[in-house]
């Protein structure tokens, strides 16, 4: 039987921010791509979702406005979300849905926004945009590039372990040198650009963890990645 | 300072700039005047005896402040206008400097200037407008802004620091919402399509903003014309779209060389034929005509130039080149990106198109917008689709996850061979260039053709 695989896009209506939808994108066509079939699920407010069934979290950055009423819809499945990222379940998480990922987003007129704490940090809403391509070094995937847009600055607990280190830009905030948040292969950051189809390592990290899961596979099958690397190699060397 | 003295100084240094530099410097002594005196554009402007109208939004200022510009000079009024495309505040500053006689007196009955979203309240702080026409807000460059709501709450504080009439889009949920920043006694009217023949709407897109401007709950919408653009109502609250004052009733015709449609204006039918194709240019149309028959109280005016309009600067030019018809399309943002490829390049069995993507400060330096423009509808028999400029690597990348092929090319003359190559005599082939490509390419294809190059 042909190998399925499912992503749960988290509230497709309200994070759509900045070409983020190319993440999902990317995931579907390198599934495609290797004769696997991708199934898409969108996570709408106030509707139920079968977690059993999701091999691959994905949320995108939003608004001020969206992030609102996802944050309110979100802290029902904040459990769930929770225990999966402890399971090793893949999740890539972006800017607006990576802050509420934390325990909680406190905007700049003092509104407190829960969140589902499924990384170990809490972010506060900033008058300083953090706005510029990025650059950012991590042991697991090597450099990722992108391009950050954030007022919210993210402060790690001490245990939090960082996605990595900021070699160009501002990453989690403009003093910690630190960028986004990784526990097992649940991952948060501020890299749109989009992060995936540019940095097809960390695309197929998530898409190997979530066939390791379903189907037992330990083996990829390659792709030819040139043009995604040359994309990458010309990002990076944008100015900031 | 005295206004006569500014003047001079000013206009000395516009005058030098143009011997010194050859061209360009359009915002310069605008930028010098508003340093010597902030409120010279203002003192300037209250010499027009018709007034000064402002257009901004999005998508489609410079081609509504052209149509608008032509149709009131059409009805016999001289208009001082920043047809140049400069419409930050030193950009109308400089336009009111350049009708301005040395001793400091405007030629001219009236304003009708294009303004930056964010620029809009420095210009209404000095300067009091009759009206302020607000055409459509998307994402474009957010890199400079932050966000969409962001930018609507600069356009409102614009609005409300005047006593101006207000002229706004029915049609997109955030810009009607703007009538709360008018000052009580202000004309607020609307404009937007009541009716178009089915199968003409544009296809859904990832959307703006389809959220209540009020209470942020998700609108309800019966139809959508393209993007967030339609017939929208929040359940949660009741917020609906305003009845438009100005309307489209029906279109015969939308084709790939302009529209015919029927609008509702002044209690009366006018039938209109305008040479912009696609829908966001049914609402250039509105704004022009809902703008003149509030200032004019006619909008005969307009018949005869927009059934004669050519694009503004760089949105569709055609040029001919061995054989082929080279159909040149700024692209600036997904809304206007979107737009093209329904309008131009969707359901082409042979579809040959140079994309040329530039990330300097005037394209907006993230490219990531590419992405939310959806290729995946094109699905040509025959692709061949040329990319170049500085991000040609990752327009590829976009292309590729859309099942389309892409091969580089390092620059616009061998794109422009290649398209060539890969087309028929009689073929229509398309250039679409980011800001800083479009002059670049249009220079280039001025050594080969007869148009002419950007100063």
């Amino acid at each position: 039987m042909k190998q399925a695989l499912t992503i749960a896009h988290l509230y497709p209506r309200e994070m759509n921010i900045y070409g983020d939808l190319g993440n999902v994108i990317a995931l579907q066509r390198r599934l495609e791509w290797r004769g696997i079939t991708p199934r898409v699920v969108h996570v709408e407010a106030g509707e139920p979702v079968d977690w059993e069934a999701v091999d691959v979290v994905f949320g995108g950055g939003g608004q001020d406005s969206g992030q609102l009423v996802v944050g309110q819809d979100l802290l029902r499945h904040g459990s769930a979300l929770r225990q999966m990222a402890e399971d090793g379940v893949p999740m890539l998480v972006i800017c607006g849905t990576y802050q509420l990922f934390g325990h909680g987003f406190t905007t700049v007129e003092g509104q407190e926004i829960p969140g589902i704490g499924v990384f170990d940090m809490r972010t506060v809403g900033g008058t300083v945009r953090m706005i510029g391509n990025m650059v950012v070094e991590t042991e697991a995937y090597g450099q990722l590039v992108g391009f950050e847009n954030h007022s919210g600055q993210t402060i790690l607990a001490a245990r939090q372990a960082p996605l990595g280190t900021v070699i160009k830009g501002a990453g989690n905030n403009p003093h910690s040198r630190q960028e986004g948040a990784q526990r097992g292969m649940a991952i948060g950051t501020y890299l749109h650009g989009p992060v995936l189809p540019k940095n097809s390592q960390l695309a197929d990290a998530l898409l190997g963890a979530a066939l390791r899961r379903r189907y037992g596979v330990t083996e990829l099958e390659p792709l030819d990645d040139a043009l995604e690397r040359a994309a990458a190699r010309v990002a990076a060397s944008r100015p900031r | 300072m005295l206004v006569s003295i500014t003047v001079v100084i000013c206009k000395m240094a516009a005058f030098l700039t143009r011997r010194l530099m050859r061209g360009g410097g359009q915002a310069l002594p605008g930028l010098l005047a508003d340093y010597l005196d902030p409120h010279l554009a203002g003192k300037l402007a209250a010499q027009l005896p018709q007034g000064v109208i402002l257009v901004t939004g999005t998508n489609g200022k410079t081609t509504t402040t052209k149509v608008l510009v032509g149709s009131l000079e059409a009805a016999g009024e001289t208009v001082i206008t920043n047809s140049t495309g400069s419409n930050l505040k030193r950009g109308v500053t400089s336009a009111l400097l350049g009708a301005a006689s040395w001793r400091g007196k405007l030629r001219g009955t009236m304003a009708a200037m294009e303004v930056d979203e964010a620029s809009l309240r420095r210009v209404t702080k000095d300067i009091q407008p009759r009206l302020i026409v607000v055409l459509n807000l998307f994402r474009d460059q957010l890199d400079r802004y932050g966000e969409l709501d962001t930018t609507a709450a600069l356009i409102g504080e614009g609005i409300a620091q005047t006593s101006a009439d207000v002229l706004l889009n029915a049609d997109d949920p955030l810009v009607a919402s703007l009538a709360t920043y008018a000052q009580d006694g202000a004309n607020v009217q609307y404009f937007g399509i009541e009716g178009m023949e089915s199968g003409q709407t544009a296809i859904a897109t990832a959307t703006d903003t389809d959220r209540c401007p009020r209470c942020h709950e998700r609108l309800t919408f019966s139809r959508t014309f393209y993007g967030h653009i339609g017939h929208y109502h929040c359940v949660h609250d009741g917020y609906k779209r305003p009845h438009p004052d100005v309307a489209i009733t029906s279109t015969s015709e939308m084709g790939l060389h302009g529209s015919r449609f029927e609008v509702s204006i002044l209690g009366k039918r006018q039938s209109l034929q305008f040479a912009l194709a696609g829908v966001y240019n049914l609402y250039n149309a509105l704004a022009v005509v809902g703008a003149l028959a509030m200032v004019t109280g006619s909008v005969q005016s307009a018949v005869k130039v927009l059934a004669e309009t050519e694009a503004a600067f760089g949105r569709v030019e055609r040029i001919k080149y061995r054989d082929r018809t080279l159909c040149l399309l700024l692209i600036k943002n997904p809304a206007g990106f979107t737009q093209v490829v329904q309008t131009f390049l969707a359901g082409r069995p042979r579809l040959a198109v140079l994309v040329i993507i530039n990330d300097l400060d005037a394209d907006g330096r993230d490219v990531s917008w590419l992405w939310d423009v959806p290729l995946e509808v094109l699905r040509p028999d025959e692709p061949r689709v040329f990319v170049s400029g500085i991000r040609a690597a990752d327009m590829a990348v976009r292309f590729k996850y859309a099942g389309i092929p892409a091969e580089g090319v390092v620059d616009v003359p061998v794109g422009v061979e290649s398209l060539i190559a890969a087309s028929h005599p009689g073929d229509e082939v398309y250039i679409l260039p980011t800001y800083t490509a479009m002059t670049k390419t249009r220079n280039m294809l001025s050594k080969l053709t007869r148009i002419k190059p950007i100063s």
